[in-house]
């Protein structure tokens, strides 16, 4: 901070505030502010993939329902690399087609090869959703403590401030005590918004895993069937 | 995830920006703020303060002089002084003693002069002792005594012109010199403490006294601020009334519990304006004795003697009775 004469009109802008300050918490401040692009840029991205997920379930649920042939659904589908439900359905069918196609059909353990590619795929569906959303989690608790430090650090300068001016006024000391507010302020803007979105999108997560999961039970129970009844 | 991050980046921009400008609007000042000097006084000093009235009466008290540090020193007329050629000379050399030789130089003078004033009637008396030596010879040579006496007497005018002239000069030359001792005198004494004032360069206000009066009288309230107060001897004295009646229960087990405080309600003349009134209950099976003792005594000791000016300050006291050591006031 640069220490003021007592008297002097500060600015106390946003863009003075942080012009005045140290350069240790225009730091804090520059790192905060990053965070708080990148934690909104992660909250749109995960926002549209999570609707976009939920449509195309809902859409593979219908079709799969529908009545349609599962040989037909499959020839839509493996053509074009999809995600979620989808890739599961794929996936599935495509270890039971190899295990059919094959010269010596293997019946015996199938449905446990089928239960492992299911598995598999629904852990690396379930990680592409859930991909940087721990980095919101880390910005919501890390970025409070990164403004404090901020905060301490002006106010250390604003102390020094007063030590060098030997005066108590508010005018000494109100600009390095504005703007080591303002990197709290700057840290709990960028900390409130992480904390939602990655309760609501950590939810979120965890209600299509288990919906994968489900369909994964379901699916897995009618092939399990259709290999009995071929046996 | 570029898409995102764009649309993060610009959002946080847009957000920037309004607050710039909304800040800028209306611009957040700091303005000087003087500090007020606060002094901390205790309970006791400020039930002390007598508070003066607005209404009241000014009281004009003969204002006590300041004592004065110093003659205000007319400084200005020391620079006056530096305007005269005599004292510059002064000024300018560090021990010029103009007036000294010139000193000297009237007394001889004036030696110079006694001589010849006494030398005047000596020759005065000459020519008039020489008339009697002169008139005894009878009158043979008439004429020629009288061309003589003739010729004298225009010598003695002669000589009476001359002295004449004599005094006049020497009057004149008296009156010179007079002239120039007075002026001598006039003039003003060397002081070198006045070189130093002369020397000092300081601005002129130093030398200013401070003020005129000081006035100790705190506006429209008493001088001493403070409220009258029973001392301790009168504590006494109202102590000392109250026991010569008092019969404290004698003989009674923890004393300690048989306390009683009595509030007193006094009249001017010291008689009682009110029956007295028990302040504190105790447990103790004799403490309504004690109590009872207590208010007797003091129904029958009034009027007390007080004295009359603090009336304000005794007309509800507190008198507290314990029979430990007789009571407290």
């Amino acid at each position: 901070m640069i220490p003021e004469a007592p008297g002097m009109a500060a600015d106390l802008s946003i863009f003075g505030l942080f012009w005045q300050a140290h350069w240790v918490v225009k730091l804090v401040m520059v790192g905060l502010l990053a965070c708080s692009v990148w934690v909104w840029a992660i909250a749109i991205d995960k926002f549209l993939l999570l609707q976009r997920t939920r449509s195309a379930m809902n859409r593979f649920e219908q079709a799969f329902w529908s009545g349609q042939s599962l040989e037909e659904l499959y020839r839509s589908l493996a053509s074009r690399p999809n995600h979620s439900m989808a890739a599961l359905f794929v996936a599935a069918m495509r270890e039971w087609k190899r295990s059919f196609e094959g010269s010596s059909r293997s019946f015996a353990g199938l449905q446990m090869r089928i239960d492992k590619v299911m598995d598999v795929t629904i852990a690396r569906e379930v990680e592409r959703l859930e991909r940087r959303l721990l980095v919101l989690a880390t910005v919501g608790s890390a970025s409070p403590f990164v403004g404090l430090f901020g905060t301490v650090w002006g106010i250390m300068n604003s102390f020094q401030s007063i030590a060098a001016s030997k005066n108590t006024s508010l005018a000494v000391v109100a600009p390095g005590i504005a703007e080591a507010l303002f990197a709290t302020a700057i840290g709990l803007v960028a900390a409130i918004p992480a904390t939602i979105f990655y309760n609501k999108f950590s939810s979120e997560v965890n209600k299509q895993a288990a919906r994968l999961e489900g369909f994964a039970d379901e699916f897995s129970a009618i092939l399990s069937r259709q290999i009995d009844e071929r046996a | 995830m570029r898409k995102a991050l764009t649309i993060s980046a610009i959002g946080h921009a847009t957000v920037l920006l309004w607050g710039m400008i909304a800040f800028v609007v209306k611009p957040l000042e700091a303005t000087t703020m003087e500090s007020l000097p606060v002094d901390v006084i205790s309970d006791a000093e400020f039930s002390q303060i007598t508070a003066g009235v607005k209404t009241a009466k000014k009281v004009e008290t003969p204002k006590p002089m300041v004592e004065k540090l110093g003659e205000q020193k007319p400084v200005e007329e020391l620079t006056k002084l530096d305007k005269k050629p005599e004292i510059k000379t002064a000024a300018a050399e560090p021990m010029p003693p103009p007036p000294e030789p010139r000193k000297p130089d009237p007394k001889p003078e004036k030696a110079k002069a006694e001589p010849e004033k006494k030398a005047e009637p000596e020759k005065k008396q000459e020519p008039d002792k020489a008339k009697p030596a002169e008139a005894p010879p009878p009158d043979p040579i008439a004429e020629a005594m009288k061309k003589a006496e003739e010729q004298k007497k225009k010598d003695e005018q002669k000589k009476a012109e001359e002295q004449k002239k004599k005094l006049a000069e020497e009057k004149r030359k008296a009156e010179e010199q007079k002239r120039k001792e007075e002026a001598l005198k006039n003039q003003p004494a060397f002081d070198p403490s006045k070189i130093a004032a002369l020397l000092d360069k300081q601005a002129p206000r130093r030398q200013e006294v401070t003020g005129d009066t000081l006035n100790q009288t705190a506006s429209l309230g008493l001088p001493t601020g403070r409220a009258a107060t029973l001392s301790q001897s009168e504590i006494d004295a109202l102590r000392a009334q109250i026991q010569a009646c008092w019969n404290p229960p004698a003989g009674a087990v923890e004393a300690k519990e048989l306390i009683v405080q009595v509030r007193l309600r006094l009249r001017q003349d010291g008689s009682l304006q009110a029956d007295p009134m028990l302040l504190n209950r105790g447990s103790h099976p004799f403490f309504q004795v004690a109590a009872e003792s207590a208010l007797r005594a003091i129904r029958r000791c009034q009027p007390y003697r007080l004295p009359v000016a603090k009336y304000d300050v005794w007309k509800d006291v507190e008198v507290t009775f314990d029979p430990r050591d007789m009571f407290r006031g």
